[in-house]
This record gives structure tokens, C-alpha cells and sequence, in this order.
């Protein structure tokens, strides 16, 4: 879909000439001539302007009424007054009629100092006042939500919160009741507003109406400094602004960058911060002692400990999670391959991809940018739940439905949140992602039928700009197919359209491409190949490999085969770690932990899964003990003998540029605060092709063992299912558990009630869990969460389970 | 003075059903309407000049016109919301002659090549809603509705949609967001209804009365009905007239009769011993008329002229047993209970305004005060996201200046009442 | 529980207006209330088919949310929780989206009620003809029984000033003894104040007879109370 092309157009405000995009609206066309409208409801992101506060009330000539600047296209030789008495009479009498209810607390007020309604009415107001009728009083403030106070006095009713809920997250919960001035912010019969980006509402209140929990009253405008950075709890990699103070971050607002997050953040990224500061969070490097235990030891020590992987070449292997910066994967890269003489590295939880096949799929000609999802004629959602996995995906591809008409397309194996919005939902059975493909794929050159036919319809007939959001889950048997449908698609260096993956880690992207994967060098160059993470773990119980390397990364709570990975860490000689928090597998198997950093601290550059390279830039002081992970690098490959030079994070990007040939050129400068795309630069043909295998031979179906009564299984991976949200107190009310999601059908024939306790069993194998009932889940299947701190599915091994009653 | 097009003989036994309607020669327009081009019908509505009977007064014909060509989805919304205080008119004929209103609705669609129609009915008037049901089932069964109406190839849906008590719905884009089963806050405007309206679709939104007119234009021609009347206010106009007059009730009366006539010829005037102290000539919303402006002649242009409004043609007569102040309160009420809240000058104007009355009532308030409540209304008028603060406004604003001596004795006395301090000592 | 739920409620003045509603928090016990989910949502079988009539009327199904209001309040005597969580189902809304909805008209209910309406018109003209006076009378004469008085805004009915609607009949010019007379009419489940009936009443504009003459028979009035004005 051809995005709206800008035309410019002249005209008149206060005397000034301004040039300003056509159809723009005059409040925005106004700040060209540096002219200043004051306004409450208006917000361009929440969608068409509602005109509800009369702010921005502005005479243009040729018109008799006052009109609302927030809704009037500019037109070409307009000419608007701002400053003659009529528009001031009107704004003063807005101003005035809003502080006759307004209870002008701004001393005990949490928004004092950061408040439009404040400037407004300094700036636009009369100064003073001529009510003296008594003010609406109420109780205050209320819990609207464990995450988000609600004070009804301060509320102008600016519709922000409510059009918020409605236009934007969609999740209705939040709205007006009552008419006239009894109107107020409320929800359904005393449901609290829980929903994934609940937070956002605190930022868009233009007065101290909702104000968050965690950060009231922690600090004035004053007090604070705000500081760039980029979340890095998931891959979406929303650009923030940390309020710091006293070198604590306090408070985590959006900053807003159209090719990331389009503004909005979820309340994870919003409220996890508080992970940073806890006494949970690992601050000072532990060594495990000869009782066994871990104890805190000086770095000294700790470094020492930890060269002891230089007595394991050729049998260390590094694991490295999705946190972790490019130039941590790239100087550990360095470690294993040149230090350790080893070629063990992974980052990819499911098991590798061909290197031919891993070009193809990251080729700069077919990734499709975030915005495309945006204004593309079709979207194809394929095994994976945005908003479970990136979170700020599910509010842009609701964004290019309801404003753009993007037809939709969802195909998984469990319900989406987006199901409601889209033309068409497919649900195929978990782990049948290969033969679905491959169904799709002979569906675009046979006539036939039913759901799949339709798909290939909609994606061949819709428009040409398609663009497939695939999830990592994928197996790597289904990616070729994928490959080849994006091919019969024409989607290779069609501007919008492409495709798109949700990784499983926030940089897997950048760690890829900085080469920590077994049969990958920097920049998908050729190298000997090793074992993925599967194999390493078959490797360390075999005593093949004896030292692992873990940065930020904790296999047995975020990798599959939960039991294999304990005893392959139990196994190992040395296990070396980077983490901020003792999760069960580095508690139990650890020798040495080093303290990792949070995203606001750390230096270096991450990469958006479509190519965007971001900077992290440190907001705070490192606390504690805690030193930056290139340093310690730096430190153990001076250790193995590899002189890496590096002395700042600057340096390390440096050698990362030279590595990797599609960087070249860029620059820390250059990325700044909104980041480079470097599939658009000049320097990605460098990127070395890939091919795409011909049509294989239709996949084993995946014959299906008898269920016997069983079910079959699939895993979800929830939002809040993070190390950092299990110690943020502010979130400790939506902590990921163990939610089992069933069909009615299912749970009436086993006599299983909406939110009893149920057990999960397998081979032994027992969970506990909370029936979660949910229509849309096909009978016969099980959803179980994975991630999680307890009772994770990752402890599974087959395929079937046998859900009862607890 | 009366002229009976739409009341004539309305009470008649059974006018509701489609037998009687028919009998009377009921859908002979519609079998005229539908040999003409749909062209040739707007011009019928043009020439008869007929201004919207609802409130604003614009002209149907210019409106209609206003509505893109070509096939897209159009609408007809009927407002029957019928909410303005002393408005009782559309009952009458919805109740008694539903069919009137359904053949107008039905011309009027096929002129404009609409297929969709709704009319919207305050909740309120349950009976007057049934009694449309049921119209509607009768016509759809005779084939005047649905498919290929009468071997016209016009076809048309029709649906009545009964609302839930709120006044904001008489507005049209108020009525339009209601009738999409949100809550029935008006919207900005533009884009106008006619071009961005029902579910997006351009929207023809008339009142019952005018689109009940339409059969009759087309039965005595455009140019015949607008010799009816007034210069700029042609036909007739149903009236509903309440409050202190001896014989309150719905009138039909040709344009341009004079107000003294209709308060005092039909309706018998105050009863004896009681003259009339101020009359609304439009509903609450228009600003308040005097006794010296009975001789005005009822009809918009002059209306407008006197500093007030025809609207929808619902004259309230208040006689000299009531007191300025307590007329002002009833107002002010009626408009802080119904303001919808979305606009800041109408929600906390409104409020305020209601508070500031209360404030005199309890002896609190000084004479000097009533310059603030006035200023409060001006800052009121024009600020508005639609006219609901300004229909509060501007007969409050009326009443500050043509009683201001009334209301200053009042806010003595009531301050006397509560024993409050001279002046000084605030 | 947060440390703001714990805080004792400020006494401020008592004569700012107040809202039901506005001082109450949310239950964070509660579960997020999003789309009911059918499965665990039962809606009666005649309510979910009356619903979905008046869904298949309209271009666009959610215009049906007053009409299904209506409905689920005539089933449930008022739009409590579960009628709107029925209603949310069988239309696929958030019961929050109802409840917006349903608080912004004054027909709905969101609180339990007797089961008999009675709407005094206290607007304009029926108060300038002894409205608030009867409104006085009639909520007096509904204490104790099954009837609810409320004060309404101008019913389009002020031909009879004073008047009333009782469940939906209009009737009027009201004498201050018709409340005791509406309230037993209410409890013998006898058409209410018949000869006041707004139904039976003929055109006041002289054009508007038939020949034939009035329009139905007006009953005769056994009391015929000297009307209040």
C-alpha cells in the first residue's frame, strides 16, 4: 500500500509566513512559524482528533466561528490568528472553566512541574479566578490498577486514557461512565484496567489524574534527569527515557521513535525497571567455595576462577542469550574460536539453521521494516503471538488494521489476541508449522478450497506489498518453505513488503550477525562448524565438553529439555556466567557468576529484528560491583591469550564494524538516538547471499503417536514471563505461572473447572498449573507456559501430556 | 391562520393502520414519486423552499443536494429523538399517521438513492414506537419496503431504533454515534453528516415532520406548497404550545400567523387575571420572548430577527405567577443534567452556571454576581463542540438582561431569607 | 493491597456534588474484565436470540448495543454485571464498553430497582404547572411498594402537564391524589390512570377531528378530580 505522499503549502499564521504539510493539522502546521497552540486532548498517535477541550480554539479568517486547530486541515493560503482577543477570551474561558472543578493540589501533586494544565493555565489563563462555588471532592487517590492510581478530582475528562483503551491497545477496559459533569474514568463494576500496555496511560495524562504507583512522590521534575535508552526485555527494543535520580532509574517513559515503537511501550518494559535496584539483582561477582556455595568474592578472585576455562580448549562452549549487546557476542565469539580453540557457540534455543539458509533469511532485500507492517496491503502473522513476543508488534499491526485497512492474516497453533481483527485465522497443530507451510506453498499452484487456499489467495491477490511476521519458533524444515513462498510472493526488494522475524532473544538478531552460532562467523561468514546448543548439552553429559560459558543466559530456564541441561551443567567442570539474578541454573551449577549489566547501564549497540542497529548508552552508574561486560571479556580473552585491545565500548564497536562486512561504515555518531537500518545502507550487499533449497519432499507428516485420552501439547512463552518481571515488586501481581490453557470441550470431559489447580504429567515428569479455559484452543491440545520460574513446560519432552485435576 | 396538511383529519379512527392511510389516498406520492427521475424529486423539495422542521431551519432540498452521487452506502436517519423541552409535535403524528412519515422516508430515499433508513425514537415514546413497528411490518408487507419497491427497482430497509433517554441524541451527530451503539456524544464537525456520517457513509438525517412534508409536496407540487406561508418560511408548521395557556396541545398553523394569534386565538392565552410575562417561541433553547413580542409574526426569519429562533416550533408561555428566576433554574437543570460531558465550556459551564443559581437561591450571592453569570454564558456561546452549551447560554443570557431588575430583587430577598451580611462585610 | 488503599478517606466538605461511583476504587482481587469468553459465559437461550435479531438489523452488529441493552434489562429487571457480561458475549464486546454505554442514558439502570417505572417530567412546563409537587406526592405514595419514582427531564408530553410516564403510558394533567391512584392501579395490575391516558387523547387543533369524531373513546373518568391548574 503506497504510503500518503506530503505535498507542502503556504500560509498565514500571525503574520507569519509558514510552510507546512498539507492536510497536517493547523496545530502542528503552527509550530513551523514557531507559533505555540496550547491543547489537552489532542494526540495524533490515539487516532482521528475529538475537539473535547476547546483549547485549541483559533480564528481563521473567512470562517465566522472559532475553530479547533486540532482538526483543521491546513490548506494553502489559509491565514489563522492566534493572538487576537476573541481566541484569547476563549482559551482564558477554557482555562477557567477547567480549574472550576480542578482542585489545584499541585503542591501535593505527583505531575507538579511537569503539567500542561499548569503551563496552560500560566501561559493561556486569566490568572486568576472567579469561582468561589465549591469544588468536586472526592476520596483520593484510588487504585484504578496494582500499577496506576486514579485521582477523579484532578481528571479534565481529555478522553486520552479512554481513547487509549479503545484506539490503541484495544482492549476496552477502560472508559467514560456517566454523562455530562458527572462523567468519569472508570471500568466494568470494579475490574482493575490489567492489560499488557496499561502503563501509557500514566504519560498520555495531561494532569495528575493517573499517576503510577511505583513512581509517586519519588521525585520532582528537579530532582530527575532523563536519560536515552532502549528496553531490552524483549525484541521489540523500545526506545525509553530513564528518569534517573541519584543514579537510580525511577521511572521508565516512551521515547518515541516511529520505526520502533511508534511511542508506546508495554507495562514490562514501563515497570521492570525496578529489577535493576532490588536486592534480588546480582551486584558483586560470587564464586562458588569448596562447600559448594556460592559466595561473593572480589573480581580478582573471580577472574581468576573463571581462566580456568583456558584449561578446557577445544572443549568449552558458550551459550549467549538474547541480551546481550553485539560486541559482548563478538568478543565472546573471539574467546571461543580464537582463545579456546573451540567452535561450540550458540544463540538460537531451537537448534540451528544451514548457514545458506540463514543468509537467505536475513537477505537486506527482503526484511521488511516495523512501519511496514504498517501500510502493507496484507500481514501474515505466522507462528508467533506479538503480543506475547514483541509485545509492541500486536499495537502496530492493530494500528495498520483500524487506520489502513491491512487485511490480516493470523496462522498458529494457539488463539492470537489479534484473531478478533483479523480477515482470516488459521490454527495448525503444535509443531505442524512444516506441513502447514508446505500445504500453503502447493495451495498457490492448485486450485482447491478451504482455509489454506484462501491464505494463498489473500497473500497473491491482496496487493503486492506482503509482509510475513514469522516467529523463531519455526522449525528450521519450515523456513525453506517460507523462503519459497516469500519468493512466489515477489517480497525479495519490494519496498514494504518482506518479511519480519520475532526472535526468541531481544538481540538474536545482532548476536547472529556478530557471529555466535555454531556454523557462523561474524558477519554469516564461513566457519568450521560446531554444535548448537542441543548438541552442547548432549556434548557436556558425554564429557566432550567440560566448560561452559553462559552469558546471560540461563539454559535451564530458558532453553528446551530442562533435565538434560541440569545434568549437562552438572556435569561440566567450570560453568562460567554472566547474570543479574541467581535463576535455578546458575544458582545450582554456577562456579563463577559474574554481575551482568542492565540495559542502563550498559555500552554498546543491539540490533532490531529488521536491521535497526540501536545504542545502549548508560543512564546510570554501574551499582555495585558490577563492571561492563566487554571489560570482563576483555579481561578472560587476555586470559586465553587473545589480545583483544579493546579499552572502551567504543572501541570493541569498532572491531565488530571491521568484522562485519555489512556494518561497514558505520559509526556510534551515526546510530545515535534512532538507530540505522543497515539492510538500507549501501554497505549490506556485503551481506553475503544465501540460497534457497528447492522444493523438498513433502515433510513426514509427524506421525501422530495414539493420544490415548492425552493431550497434545503446545507452549507459550508469556509477556511476563522474565527473570527481571519475577523481582520487580511493582509487578509481582502478574507474575508469569503456569497457566494451562484448555478447550471447554476438553475440560468438561475432564471435569476440569475455569482456575482449578491441575497436574500435567509425562513420563514422570509432573507439573503444577492453573486451568485457564479458553475458547478457540482446538480440542485435544494444551497450552503450557514456558519461560517461567516454576513448573515451566521446558521440563517437557514428548509431545503428549495428561492433564487432571490437582 | 390554520391550515391542515398533516393534521387534517389525523384523528380519524385507525389512520395508523395502512388500510385507512391508503383509503385516504396514503402512497399515492410515492406511486408519483417513483415514475419521476430521483432528480426531479429534489427539485420538488428545492422549489417548495421547506426549511427542517427539527430546529436548525436549513433547507431540506440544499441539504439532500449536498450528498455525494454515485453507488456507495447511503443513509436516511429520521430523528425522532424529539427531546427539546416543550416539543411534543412528531409524537402526535408519529402516533396518529405513522405512514405519513414512512412515505416521505421512502421518496425521500429513492431521490436520493439511499437503501438504508433508520428512525430514531427517544426511548421514551414507547408507544408512538410500537405503533411505527408496526406501520413498518404493514409496508414491508404490501410491498412498500424491501426489494424492488412497487416494480421500481428501489429498494430500501428500514429500521426503527428506539434510544434510552438522552437528549445529547436529538443532535445529529450525537444521534449518529448513538444509532452506531456508542454513547451519543456529538461529534466534531466537518465533515458534516451528508458527507461523512452513519457508519462513515454520507447521511441524510431530517425530522420526522419534514420528511412527513414530503408526501405532500410531491402530491401539490414544489411551487404549489411554497405559496404556503412566509417569505423564507414556506408551509405550514406543526406547533406544540404548553405552559400557562387554557388550551395547550399541537396546533398546524401556515408560516408567518401571528405569535398573539396562536398564544391567544388557539391556545386561549393565560387564564384569567394572568397575562404572559415571557414566552420561549422555540423550545428552552431559544432565548425568551416578551409580552410586547406577541405581535411578531411566527415564522424563522422574524423570529431570528427579534434576537431568538423558531426552532422546533415549541412555544412556552410563562404568565406573570412565575418568577424569572425560577424559569431559569428549570432551564439550567434541564441543560447541566443533559450536556453529554465532552466539551469543556458545556460540561463545567453548564455545572457551574447550575451551582452560581444555587448559590443565589441560598441567599449567598450578590447583584454584582449576575455580571459574572453573564459573562459565563458568553464565554459559553461559540466555544462549544456543539450547540447544547449555547442552547443553555443564550435563554440564560436572555433572562440576565430582560430581568435583571426581577433577579436582583430575588438574590435580595433570598439573602434577606438567610439573614446574610451586608455586602461590606465580605 | 497498596499503600494508598490503606489510607483512612479525607472529610472534606459534604456539599460538593457526588456521583455514584466516583469514590470507588477498583477490586484488585478481580480478574481484568475483557470479552466474555462463551464458554464460561452462560446467556439464556431466548436473551442471546433476541440479541442477535436485533444484531442481523443493522450494517454494523455493535449499533445493536442500546436495543440489547434494553432487552437484558428487561430480562435481568436491571443491567447488573451478569446482563452486561451476556450482553458483552453474545455481541463480542468488553462489558466495559456496555457499561460506558449504558451509564450514559437515562433509561438504563445500573443499579438494582423496583420493578414499576414511574418518570415525573419535572422540566419546564409540567414544573411550572405543579410538577415538583406531585413528583413530591407520588415518591411518597411509591414508599414502601414496588414502584420507582424518579424526576425525568421533558418527556415530549407537556400537552398534560403535569405528567408522568408510567412504565412507558403517558399520562396526565396529574392531580396530586393520582399518585395514591397510580400506585394501587400498579399493584392491581390494572392499565394505569386510563382516563389520563395520553393514547386515548384527541388533537388539540380543530382541523385534526374526523368526522367521524374522536379518535378512540376516551373511558369516562370515575373521579374526575378538578385538574390542578
Amino acid at each position: 500500500m503506497p504510503r500518503p505522499e506530503q505535498k507542502l503549502i503556504n500560509l498565514t499564521i500571525d503574520g507569519r509566513e509558514v510552510q507546512a504539510v498539507e492536510g497536517s493539522m493547523l496545530i502542528d502546521a503552527a509550530k513551523q512559524g514557531d507559533v505555540e497552540i496550547p491543547f489537552f486532548c489532542y494526540e495524533p498517535k490515539l487516532g482521528e482528533p475529538v475537539g473535547a477541550c476547546r483549547m485549541c480554539l483559533v480564528e481563521i479568517e473567512g470562517i465566522p466561528k472559532l475553530q479547533t486547530s486540532c482538526s483543521t486541515p491546513a490548506r494553502d493560503g489559509m491565514v489563522v490568528n492566534t493572538q487576537v482577543e476573541r481566541v484569547v477570551d476563549a482559551q482564558n474561558a477554557v482555562i477557567e472553566f477547567l480549574l472550576v472543578n480542578h482542585p489545584l493540589d499541585c503542591p501535593v501533586c505527583d505531575k507538579g512541574g511537569e503539567c500542561p494544565l499548569q503551563d496552560y493555565t500560566f501561559g493561556w489563563g486569566r490568572g486568576r479566578s472567579r469561582v468561589i462555588e465549591p469544588k468536586r471532592h472526592f476520596v483520593k487517590p484510588l487504585a484504578l490498577s496494582p500499577l496506576i492510581a486514579i485521582d477523579r478530582e484532578r481528571c479534565i475528562l481529555c478522553y486520552r486514557c479512554v481513547r487509549f483503551s479503545q484506539e490503541i491497545s484495544e482492549d476496552w477496559q477502560l472508559i467514560f461512565t456517566e454523562r455530562g459533569a458527572h462523567t468519569f474514568v472508570g471500568t466494568h463494576d470494579g475490574h482493575p484496567y490489567v492489560a499488557p500496555f496499561s502503563g501509557n496511560i500514566i504519560e498520555l495524562c495531561p494532569v495528575g489524574a493517573l499517576t503510577s504507583q511505583p513512581y509517586r512522590f519519588r521525585a520532582r521534575p528537579w530532582d530527575i534527569e532523563g536519560a536515552g535508552g532502549i528496553c531490552t526485555l524483549c525484541p521489540s527494543q523500545c526506545n525509553v527515557e530513564f528518569t534517573v535520580r541519584d543514579d537510580k532509574v525511577t521511572r521508565v517513559l516512551a521515547r518515541e521513535n516511529p520505526g520502533v515503537d511508534d511511542g508506546w511501550l508495554c507495562d514490562k518494559g514501563r515497570f521492570a525497571y525496578q529489577a535493576i535496584h532490588v536486592d534480588e539483582r546480582i551486584t558483586e561477582p560470587l564464586v562458588r567455595d569448596e562447600s559448594g556455595e556460592l559466595k561473593p568474592a572480589g573480581w580478582d578472585e573471580a577472574l581468576q576462577a573463571a581462566r580456568a576455562v583456558a584449561g578446557h580448549r577445544g572443549r568449552t562452549a558458550a551459550l549467549i542469550g538474547g541480551q546481550a549487546s553485539n560486541e559482548e557476542a563478538f568478543m565472546l565469539g573471539r574467546i571461543v574460536r580464537e582463545g579456546l580453540g573451540s567452535r561450540d557457540i550458540d544463540s538460537r534455543p531451537r537448534g540451528s539453521v544451514e548457514l545458506d539458509l540463514a543468509r537467505a533469511l536475513a537477505a537486506p532485500a527482503l526484511q521488511a521494516g516495523v512501519q511496514d507492517l504498517e501500510f502493507a496491503h496484507t500481514v501474515l502473522v505466522l507462528g508467533t503471538e506479538p503480543l506475547d513476543d514483541s509485545p509492541i508488534l500486536d499495537l502496530r499491526i492493530r494500528k495498520g488494521v483500524r487506520r489502513n485497512g491491512v487485511k490480516l492474516a493470523i496462522a498458529s497453533a494457539r488463539p492470537s489476541a489479534l484473531d478478533p481483527n483479523s480477515e482470516l485465522s488459521i490454527r495448525y497443530a503444535p509443531g505442524a508449522e512444516a506441513e502447514f507451510l508446505s500445504g500453503l506453498e502447493w495451495a498457490f499452484e492448485h486450485p482447491g478450497s478451504g482455509p489454506t487456499h484462501d491464505l494463498a489467495q489473500m497473500l497473491r491477490d491482496g496487493g503486492e506489498d506482503v509482509v510475513i511476521l514469522w516467529g523463531e519458533s519455526l522449525p528450521a524444515e519450515a523456513l525453506a518453505t517460507l523462503l519459497r513462498i516469500a519468493d512466489k510472493l515477489g517480497l525479495a526488494g519490494r519496498d514494504g513488503a518482506g518479511l519480519l522475524e520475532v526472535p526468541t532473544g531481544t538481540n538474536s538478531r545482532g548476536i547472529r550477525e556478530a557471529g555466535a552460532l555454531p556454523n557462523a562467523g561474524p558477519g554469516y561468514s564461513e566457519v568450521d562448524a560446531g554444535r548448537s546448543a542441543a548438541e552442547i548439552a548432549e556434548a557436556a553429559i558425554a564429557g566432550d565438553v567440560t566448560a561452559l560459558y553462559l552469558f546471560q543466559v540461563d539454559p535451564v530456564r530458558d532453553l528446551p529439555g530442562r533435565a538434560r541441561w541440569e545434568r549437562a551443567l552438572a556435569n561440566a567442570t567450570v560453568v562460567v556466567a554472566h547474570a543479574s539474578v541467581l535463576t535455578d541454573g546458575i544458582a545450582a551449577h554456577a562456579d563463577v557468576v559474574f554481575p551482568a549489566e542492565s540495559s542502563a547501564e550498559k555500552e554498546g549497540t543491539i540490533v532490531h529484528p529488521d536491521g535497526r542497529l540501536q545504542r545502549l548508552r548508560s543512564a546510570i552508574k554501574r551499582p555495585g560491583q558490577v563492571r561492563a561486560g566487554w571489560q570482563v571479556l576483555a579481561d578472560i580473552a587476555k586470559a586465553t591469550s587473545v589480545e583483544t585491545g579493546v579499552l572502551t565500548a567504543g572501541m570493541a564497536f569498532k572491531q565488530l564494524v571491521a568484522a562485519v562486512p555489512f556494518y561497514a561504515g558505520l559509526t556510534l555518531e551515526e546510530i545515535g538516538g534512532r538507530g540505522v537500518r543497515w539492510p538500507e545502507t549501501e554497505a549490506a550487499a556485503a551481506m553475503p547471499a544465501g540460497k534457497v533449497p528447492a522444493s523438498a519432499t513433502p515433510g513426514s507428516s509427524g506421525t501422530q503417536a495414539e493420544s490415548n485420552g492425552h493431550l497434545r501439547v503446545g507452549t507459550y512463552r508469556s509477556i511476563w514471563a522474565s527473570p527481571e518481571v519475577d523481582i520487580s515488586p511493582a509487578l509481582q501481581f502478574t507474575v508469569a505461572e503456569q497457566l494451562v490453557e484448555l478447550s471447554p470441550e476438553d475440560a468438561l470431559r475432564l471435569g476440569i473447572e475455569q482456575g482449578a489447580a491441575v497436574q500435567v504429567a509425562q513420563n514422570g515428569t509432573r507439573l503444577s498449573g492453573r486451568a485457564a479455559i479458553r475458547s478457540g484452543v482446538p480440542v485435544g491440545t494444551a497450552f503450557l507456559a514456558a519461560g517461567i520460574a516454576k513448573d515451566s513446560a521446558n521440563a517437557l519432552t514428548e509431545n503428549l501430556v495428561e492433564v487432571v485435576k490437582a | 391562520m390554520t391550515r391542515h396538511l398533516l393534521f387534517d383529519r389525523i384523528d380519524e379512527p385507525g389512520l395508523n393502520t395502512l388500510s385507512v392511510y391508503e383509503k385516504r389516498g396514503g402512497y399515492g406520492a410515492l406511486r408519483k414519486s417513483l415514475e419521476l427521475p430521483p432528480a426531479a424529486i429534489i427539485e420538488e423539495i428545492k422549489q417548495s423552499a421547506i426549511r427542517g422542521r427539527g430546529g436548525a431551519g436549513f433547507q431540506m432540498g440544499m441539504k439532500a443536494s449536498f450528498l455525494p452521487k454515485g453507488d456507495m452506502a447511503k443513509y436516511l436517519v429520521c430523528n425522532a429523538d424529539e427531546s427539546e423541552p416543550g416539543t411534543f409535535k412528531d409524537r402526535e403524528l408519529m402516533q396518529k399517521s405513522p405512514h405519513t412519515l414512512i412515505e416521505g422516508m421512502i421518496i425521500t430515499t429513492f431521490a436520493a438513492g439511499i437503501h438504508h433508513a433508520f428512525i430514531y425514537i427517544r426511548g421514551e415514546y414507547q408507544l408512538q414506537a410500537d405503533i411505527l413497528d408496526a406501520a413498518v411490518a404493514e409496508a414491508e408487507a404490501a410491498g412498500y419496503l424491501g426489494e424492488d419497491i412497487l416494480g421500481s427497482g428501489h429498494s430500501l430497509k428500514l429500521v426503527v431504533h428506539r434510544g434510552a433517554g438522552a437528549y445529547i441524541c436529538g443532535e445529529e451527530t450525537g444521534l449518529l454515534d448513538s444509532l452506531e451503539g456508542k454513547r451519543g456524544n456529538p461529534r466534531l464537525k466537518p465533515p458534516f453528516p451528508a458527507i461523512e456520517g452513519l457508519y462513515h457513509g454520507p447521511t441524510l438525517v431530517n425530522n420526522v415532520e419534514t420528511l412527513g412534508t414530503v408526501p405532500t409536496i410531491m402530491n401539490m407540487g414544489g411551487g404549489e406548497y411554497a405559496k404556503i406561508g412566509a417569505q423564507g418560511s414556506t408551509g405550514t408548521k406543526l406547533i406544540s404550545v404548553s405552559g400557562d395557556v387554557q388550551r395547550p396541545g399541537n396546533y398546524e398553523i401556515e408560516l408567518g400567523t401571528s405569535s398573539r394569534d396562536i398564544i391567544y386565538g388557539l391556545c386561549g392565552g393565560p387564564k384569567e387575571g394572568r397575562k404572559v410575562k415571557m414566552w420561549f417561541p422555540g423550545g428552552s433553547s431559544s432565548p425568551v420572548l416578551l409580552e410586547q413580542d406577541l405581535d411578531l409574526a411566527y415564522d424563522f426569519d422574524t423570529m431570528a430577527k427579534a434576537g431568538s429562533m423558531l426552532g422546533s416550533g415549541a412555544i412556552i408561555v410563562i404568565d406573570d405567577s412565575h418568577s424569572a428566576f425560577e424559569v431559569a433554574q428549570k432551564v439550567v437543570k434541564f441543560y447541566t443534567h443533559e450536556s453529554c460531558g465532552k466539551c469543556v465550556p458545556c460540561r463545567e459551564g453548564t455545572n457551574w452556571t447550575q451551582k452560581f443559581l444555587a448559590r443565589i437561591e441560598s441567599g449567598e450571592a450578590t447583584p454584582m454576581d449576575l455580571d459574572i453569570l453573564a459573562s459565563v454564558q458568553t464565554q459559553i456561546i461559540g466555544n462549544c463542540l456543539c450547540v447544547l452549551g449555547d442552547a443553555m447560554a443564550m435563554p440564560i443570557g436572555s433572562i440576565v438582561v430582560k430581568f435583571r431588575d426581577e433577579l436582583e430583587a430575588e438574590i435580595e430577598a433570598a439573602r434577606e431569607r438567610a439573614n446574610a451580611p451586608i455586602y461590606a462585610a465580605a | 493491597m497498596s499503600a494508598i488503599d490503606r489510607r483512612p478517606p479525607v472529610k472534606r466538605y459534604e456539599h460538593g456534588s457526588r456521583v455514584p461511583g466516583w469514590d470507588e476504587a477498583v477490586d484488585l482481587t478481580k480478574p481484568p474484565a475483557t470479552v466474555p469468553d462463551p464458554a464460561l459465559t452462560p446467556v439464556p437461550e431466548e436473551l442471546r436470540a433476541a440479541i442477535e435479531a436485533e444484531m442481523a438489523k443493522y450494517p454494523d452488529s455493535k449499533s445493536a448495543s442500546i436495543p440489547a441493552l434494553h432487552l437484558a434489562q428487561r430480562h435481568h429487571g436491571w443491567c447488573s454485571p451478569e446482563a452486561i457480561d451476556q450482553v458483552a458475549c453474545v455481541m463480542r464486546l468488553t462489558p466495559a464498553y456496555l457499561t460506558s454505554v449504558a451509564s450514559f442514558y437515562d433509561m438504563f439502570y445500573l443499579q438494582p430497582k423496583p420493578s414499576n417505572d414511574v418518570f415525573v417530567c419535572t422540566n419546564i412546563t409540567c414544573s411550572l404547572l405543579g410538577a415538583d409537587e406531585f413528583y413530591a406526592a407520588m415518591s411518597q405514595a411509591a414508599e414502601g411498594h414496588d414502584v420507582s419514582v424518579r424526576g425525568f427531564e421533558c418527556l415530549g408530553g407537556c400537552d398534560i402537564a403535569p405528567m408522568a410516564s408510567v412504565n412507558g403510558e403517558y399520562v396526565g394533567p396529574l392531580h396530586l391524589d393520582d399518585a395514591r391512584l397510580i400506585v394501587e392501579d400498579l399493584e392491581a395490575g390494572r392499565p394505569v390512570l386510563e382516563h389520563k391516558q395520553l393514547r386515548h387523547r384527541a388533537c388539540a387543533d380543530p382541523g385534526a377531528a374526523s368526522s367521524a369524531g374522536a379518535p378512540d373513546s376516551v373511558p369516562p373518568n370515575p373521579a374526575a378530580p378538578e385538574e390542578p391548574r
